[in-house]
């Protein structure tokens, strides 16, 4: 379980300090997915660095598996928002970082999701040599070869056209359904936190507090997008948002 | 086939422009001060081996330097490109001494450590070392937030960090900073050399003809060119082994 406790998170020191998220707090059961959902900069990106143990709250306590977040964890993984390819390492470098940094993943994971990902043809290839959708997909390859059991994504649909957009997020689906991890999302396309988010959460502009949360409970099929519900969730989170 | 052509066709240019330079300075004086590029060649040809000696002399210093300006600014810059804390403390001192023509501590420098070779080299890489420390901090400083990101979120140490993001993220600026080296390089061996008058050294055999055997002397100004045109191609030969995603076909 995910667990958030009264976070706040602050950027710079004293007089100077910027807070970004005010006593945020909210649980997620394992397996759940959850969609943040806000303004541009109002804080979202910062929760999730803070479960990805990139920056520490100010104050307030964050528990994954009842284990308090103090740095990165093997079992927690991220994508960001382009990805976060490296340039000059190939596609298979690039799924396996994770063995790469800590040599204890078995090099089968990242193989074995490659090939799921239909990315095996093109591993000894750059990203510069891939289209948008495919550099999304190696993001993917590389977050599950360690076999997390929380996936966090920052934005990872940004900038794609809606076709392809669509097709990730139907993959994103299915990965969710087939390797049961945590999902928690930060976006601000309200189509987007609909179709992949269990809970949503609407934040306020910075610094970021809970304005509410809708339960989406109907979500999960690929055809969800043609469903009344769906139009219903948008509109809701479309009124919260400018509420 | 094309770039030996290309090549060919731009020393030939050269070649008939320092020709037309030749006549003109030689017509306009009544003498012969400007040698035309095949005098120069007819004497590359004629002191091969005096010119292969000192050739090899200003080859191996000027390797060494920049070999030793290479080891050393580049670890230093890229760590005070990315550590803000260092770098705050550091920057006014290179900020004051980058600017200084280290030209001007060559007789201090020959005074106390004498003309020998390892002055010379010392020189050079001090030149080279403030050229390439500049560049890989500036590389450093540039790099892409999501790139140090992406890899501290799957468990990089910061050693790693440096290894598998600033190091390859900033190598083709640091290339590029050694290939401008070359040319400043070579100048400043040229006047470490004949600032030492003895010895050898392209620069001592320029030196030493440039009064009355001019043609000689520009033979030994091919031979340096020569010398900085091999430089240049082996850098460009490093960077496409060592940045080999910069050169594939880009997805538009």
């Amino acid at each position: 379980m995910i667990d958030l406790q009264a976070v706040t998170i602050e950027y710079g020191d004293g007089q100077q300090a910027v807070r970004a998220v005010d006593n945020i707090t909210f649980k997620l059961e394992q397996g759940r997915s959850l969609a943040l959902i806000g303004p541009s900069g109002c804080g979202k990106t910062s929760i999730l660095f803070a479960l990805a143990g990139l920056l520490h709250p100010y104050s307030g306590t964050i528990t994954i598996g009842g284990d308090r977040i103090t740095g990165p964890r093997r079992d927690v993984a991220l994508i960001l928002q382009n990805a976060g390819l490296l340039p000059w390492k190939t596609v298979w470098q690039n799924a396996n970082l994770s063995l790469l940094l800590n040599g204890d993943y078995p090099e089968r994971n990242a193989l074995q999701v490659l090939t799921h990902l239909g990315l095996e043809s093109v591993k000894s290839r750059f990203p510069s040599e891939l289209s948008e959708g495919m550099k999304r997909r190696v993001g993917i390859a590389r977050a599950l070869s360690t076999a997390p059991s929380v996936l966090l994504m920052d934005e990872p649909l940004a900038s794609l056209d809606t076709l392809t957009r669509e097709k990730i997020q139907d993959l994103f689906l299915t990965l969710w359904h087939e390797r049961g991890f945590s999902l928690v999302l930060v976006t601000h396309n309200i189509e987007e936190a609909a179709f992949l988010g269990q809970e949503i959460i609407v934040l306020s502009e910075r610094p970021a507090q809970i304005k509410t949360i809708v339960d989406n409970p109907e979500m999960g099929q690929l055809d969800y997008r043609d469903s009344a519900a769906f139009q219903a969730i948008m509109t809701r989170l479309r009124e919260a948002l400018e509420g | 086939m094309k770039r030996v052509l290309t090549y060919v066709f731009s020393v030939a240019l050269l070649f008939f422009l320092w020709e037309m330079a030749s006549i003109a300075v030689n017509a306009i004086n009544h003498a012969s001060l400007l040698p035309g590029p095949f005098d120069a060649l007819s004497q590359v040809i004629k002191n091969a081996a005096e010119l292969q000696r000192n050739f090899m002399a200003s080859a191996w210093r000027l390797i060494l330097a920049m070999l030793i300006a290479l080891a050393t600014a580049t670890p230093i810059g890229l760590v005070l490109g990315r550590e803000a804390k260092l770098d705050r403390f550091f920057a006014p001192i290179i900020y004051i001494t980058y600017p200084i023509p280290q030209v001007a501590l060559i007789l201090f420098l020959f005074v106390v450590f004498g003309t020998g070779s390892g002055t010379k080299v010392a020189m050079v890489a001090f030149v080279l070392f403030f050229q390439i420390l500049v560049s890989a901090r500036g590389a450093a400083k540039n790099i892409d937030d999501e790139h140090v990101t992406s890899v501290l979120s799957a468990g990089a140490s910061r050693l790693q960090v440096y290894y598998h993001v600033v190091l390859p993220a900033s190598l083709p600026e640091i290339l590029t900073s050694v290939r401008v080296s070359i040319g400043l390089g070579i100048a400043f061996l040229y006047i470490a050399e004949t600032h030492a008058a003895l010895g050898t050294g392209l620069g001592v055999f320029i030196n030493k003809h440039m009064l009355f055997s001019r043609d000689r002397a520009f033979a030994g100004i091919v031979a340096m060119a020569i010398l900085g045109l091999i430089l240049y191609i082996v850098i460009d030969i490093i960077e496409r082994m060592l940045c080999r995603w910069r050169y594939v076909k880009r997805r538009p």
